[in-house]
C-alpha cells in the first residue's frame, strides 16, 4: 500500500476521540542520554547505549471483546487486527504485556472502576480494552486505555474500515497508544525498502516494518540495488544497471513511475536524500575515480564534494542536514569519514576494524551505524559521531552488514547470512530482541523509512 | 596433465594437414571446401606465459572471423590469437600485477592491430565486503586496465569501463579458489567504431 493512499485511507477511517488524554499522569520520558567519554575523542572507548530507557510499563491487554460474535471475513479481520496491535506494542519494547495467559479469566461488570481491580491484582499499570463489531462489510474497532490506579480513561478511539485495512488500523492505534503512554512517535506505520532476488533478478522491494506486506517496487529484470527512502516516503532513489552502466533512478511510490536522476558517465551509485528531500548525495565516477557528488532530485545542480585519489563512496546525509558521512579508502582500507554538506572539513570517523563501510545515521544524528570487519568477519558497529566511541553489536559468523536505524532510533535492521542466505533481521540497539523479517530468496540493503508525517 | 593438453596441439595439426584449417563456426562457403588463406594457429594452452606472435590479418573478408557481425565470434577469434579476456587482482586491491601487465601488453598489440573494435572493460569483485564498496572497487579495477591499455597506445575513445562489483560472479562458491576468479577485469569486444 502506498503511503499517500494510506493517508487517504487513514483519514477515511472514522476516528473519534471519545476521551481526552490526561496530561501529567504519565510523565514524558527524559531525553535520551548517551554516556560518553570526556571531551576529546577516544575510539578505544566502548560506546554506552543507555538511551534513557526505563523499566517497561505493565500493560494488560485482555482478549478483544466481540470477536466471538463475528464470523467469516469479519472474524478473520478482527483477529488480524488484535494480533497487529499486540505485536506492535510488543515489538516497541516499551511494555511488559499481560495477555490472556497471565491474566486468567476476565469478567466484565460494566463498571470499569470495579473491572480494573482484576488487572490491578495482576500487577498491571494500564489496561488496553479492545471492542470489535461488524457493520455491513466494515469492521468497527474501539480501543480504550485506562489508568488502573485511578480507573480513569486515558484514550479512546473508534475506527471503521474494510476488512483489508485492519492491519493498518491496528498499526495506527498501536502508535496512538505509544504516543499517549510514552510520549514518542511509534514506528508501526514505517516501512523498509530492500533488495530481493526472489524473482530471479535483484529488484527493489518494500515491506511493512514487521515484515508483512512485501511488495515489489521495480521490475527492471536487471540488477537494482541501494534503495533510499525520501524523507516523506513518497519516493525511493536507487541504483540500477537496467540501462547498461549503473545509474541512479527515482521510483515514485504512488504512480510507480521510474525517472532517471543521474545516469551520465560510467558509474553513479549509492544515493541518499538530504533531510529536506530536495537533494541527493551519491558516488560518481569521474576522471577515473569514484567521488562524492550531490544533485537536486532531478539530477540538476551537480556538485562535487570530494577530490581524493582514493575511492570515496556510499555517502549518507545526516538528519540535521549539516554533515555527510561517507566511505573512503584514502587511508588504505575503507573507513567512514565525515564532512560538511558542502564538502569542507573532511575527517576520519572510524579507526577500529580494517574495513568499515555503509554509514547509517541515527534519527537524532548522534550515532552512526556501519559495517565493520573485525578479525576477518563482518559485524554491525555503532560509533558516536562526536566522541568516536564505538561498540560492536553483533558477533560470530554470518557476515552481518548494511545497518539502518528505525525512525525512533531504538532498533537497527541489518542483513546477515547466518541462515545460509542473506536475510534481513531487526534488533534492539543493544543487540537484543533479534527478529528475522524476510525469508524468501536473498534480501539485502535495507533502508528504514522515516516516520510518516501525520495526515 | 601435461600430456593431455598436448593432444590439443597434435590433433589440430593433424586435422589441418588432412583437411585444412578447422573452422570453429559454420561459414558461408561449403564446409568441405579446403581453406588455405588462414594460417594454422593452435589454441593457446591455458596460462601460457609467452604469447605467440600475432597472426597476420587475413585479407579475405568472407573468411575472416574478425569480420563477423557476431561479437562472440570476434571475441573467440581474438582469444585464439592470444587475447586475454581476464586479468586478476588481489583482495581489496586494484593494482595490476606483472602477469596482468604482460597479458595487457599482448592485448594492446592486438587492439592496435584491430583499431575497428571497441572494448568494454568490466570490473568485478569477490563477494567479501559490501556490495556498495565493491562497485567502487570494480570501477577502479576497470579503470586500471583502461589506463594501462591507453598508456600502451590504445585509443582511449575505444575503451569503455563498466563496474559490476560483486553482482556478476563467474564462480559462486564461498572459497578463495572461487573468489580469486571473481576479482577480475574482464575485457570484451562489444562493437565496432563508426569510422570505416
Amino acid at each position: 500500500m502506498t503511503r499517500s493512499k494510506a493517508f487517504a485511507l487513514t483519514s477515511a477511517v472514522t476516528v473519534l476521540l471519545l476521551g481526552l488524554a490526561l496530561p501529567g499522569i504519565f510523565a514524558q520520558e527524559p531525553p535520551p542520554v548517551v554516556d560518553t567519554p570526556p571531551p576529546g575523542t577516544d575510539p578505544s572507548v566502548t560506546l554506552e547505549l543507555n538511551r534513557g530507557q526505563r523499566p517497561p510499563m505493565k500493560l494488560a491487554i485482555p482478549p478483544f471483546r466481540g470477536t466471538q460474535a463475528l464470523s467469516g471475513g469479519a472474524a478473520a479481520a478482527a483477529r488480524e487486527m488484535e494480533q497487529t496491535v499486540r505485536q506492535d506494542l510488543e515489538n516497541s519494547g516499551y511494555f511488559d504485556i499481560l495477555g490472556a495467559d497471565r491474566l486468567g479469566p476476565v469478567t466484565w461488570s460494566g463498571d470499569i472502576k470495579r473491572d480494573v481491580e482484576q488487572f490491578r491484582a495482576a500487577g498491571a499499570e494500564t489496561l488496553l480494552l479492545g471492542d470489535v463489531r461488524a457493520e455491513a462489510d466494515k469492521l468497527v474497532f474501539e480501543g480504550r486505555l485506562f489508568d488502573i490506579a485511578s480507573g480513569a480513561p486515558i484514550l479512546a478511539k473508534r475506527y471503521r474500515g474494510s476488512f483489508n485495512v485492519t492491519r493498518r488500523v491496528g498499526h495506527t492505534f498501536a502508535d496512538e497508544v505509544i504516543r499517549y503512554l510514552v510520549g514518542k512517535p511509534g514506528i508501526s506505520l514505517s516501512s523498509l525498502a530492500f533488495t530481493s532476488d526472489r524473482t530471479g533478478f535483484k529488484e527493489i522491494w518494500a515491506m511493512d516494518y514487521d515484515g508483512q506486506n512485501q511488495r515489489r517496487i521495480t521490475g527492471h529484470r536487471s540488477t537494482s540495488m541501494s534503495p533510499a527512502w525520501s524523507p516523506s516516503g513518497d519516493a525511493l532513489a536507487y541504483t540500477s544497471f537496467f540501462n547498461g552502466p549503473p545509474g541512479i533512478y527515482l521510483a515514485d511510490i504512488d504512480t510507480n513511475r521510474k525517472t532517471p536522476i543521474v545516469t551520465s558517465g560510467s558509474m553513479n551509485t549509492t544515493p541518499t536524500f538530504s533531510p529536506e528531500g530536495n537533494r541527493v548525495v551519491f558516488a560518481r565516477s569521474v576522471d577515473g575515480n569514484v567521488e562524492i557528488f550531490t544533485s537536486d532530485r532531478s539530477g540538476g545542480g551537480l556538485r562535487r564534494l570530494t577530490h581524493s585519489n582514493a575511492i570515496d563512496t556510499n555517502p549518507a546525509w545526516s538528519p540535521k542536514g549539516s554533515e555527510i558521512a561517507f566511505t573512503s579508502s584514502r587511508a588504505g582500507n575503507p573507513h567512514i569519514y565525515l564532512m560538511d554538506s558542502e564538502g569542507a572539513n573532511q575527517r576520519r570517523l572510524t579507526f577500529d576494524g580494517d574495513y568499515n563501510d555503509g554509514a547509517a545515521w541515527s534519527p537524532e544524528g548522534d550515532l552512526i551505524a556501519y559495517t565493520s570487519r573485525r578479525a576477518g568477519r563482518f559485524q554491525i558497529a555503532v560509533a558516536n559521531a562526536v566522541t568516536l566511541a564505538t561498540r560492536v553489536l553483533t558477533s560470530g559468523p554470518g557476515e552481518n552488514e548494511s545497518p539502518t536505524f528505525s525512525p525512533d532510533g531504538r532498533k537497527i535492521a541489518f542483513v546477515s547470512r547466518r541462515s545460509g542466505t542473506k536475510q534481513i533481521y531487526i534488533m534492539d540497539l543493544d543487540g537484543s530482541n533479534l527478529r528475522q523479517v524476510t525469508r524468501e530468496g536473498n534480501n539485502d540493503m535495507p533502508d528504514w523509512s522515516r516516520i510518516p508525517s501525520q495526515p | 596433465m601435461n600430456r593431455k593438453w598436448m593432444i590439443w596441439l597434435v590433433v589440430p595439426v593433424l586435422l589441418t594437414v588432412l583437411y585444412g584449417c578447422p573452422k570453429k563456426k559454420p561459414a558461408t562457403p561449403p564446409a568441405d571446401l579446403p581453406i588455405e588463406t588462414q594460417p594454422v594457429t593452435p589454441p593457446p594452452p591455458p596460462q601460457q606465459d609467452v604469447p605467440e606472435t600475432p597472426a597476420p590479418v587475413v585479407e579475405d573478408a568472407v573468411e575472416d572471423p574478425l569480420m563477423s557481425a557476431d561479437m562472440q565470434v570476434v571475441n573467440d577469434e581474438l582469444r585464439r590469437r592470444g587475447f586475454s579476456p581476464d586479468v586478476y587482482f588481489n583482495l581489496d586491491d586494484s593494482a595490476l600485477s606483472d602477469e596482468s601487465r604482460e597479458k595487457l601488453a599482448r592485448n594492446a598489440e592486438l587492439l592496435r592491430a584491430q583499431p575497428q573494435f571497441q572494448l568494454t572493460i568490466e570490473g568485478h569483485a569477490d563477494e567479501r565486503g559490501t556490495n556498495e564498496y565493491n562497485l567502487a572497487l570494480g570501477e577502479r579495477r576497470a579503470n586500471a586496465v583502461r589506463d594501462y591499455l591507453s598508456s600502451l597506445g590504445v585509443d582511449g575513445g575505444r575503451l569503455r569501463t563498466l563496474s559490476y562489483g560483486e553482482e556478476r560472479p563467474v564462480c559462486t562458491e564461498s572459497e578463495e579458489s572461487c573468489w580469486s576468479q571473481n576479482r577480475r577485469g574482464h575485457l570484451v569486444i562489444t562493437g565496432r567504431a563508426n569510422v570505416g
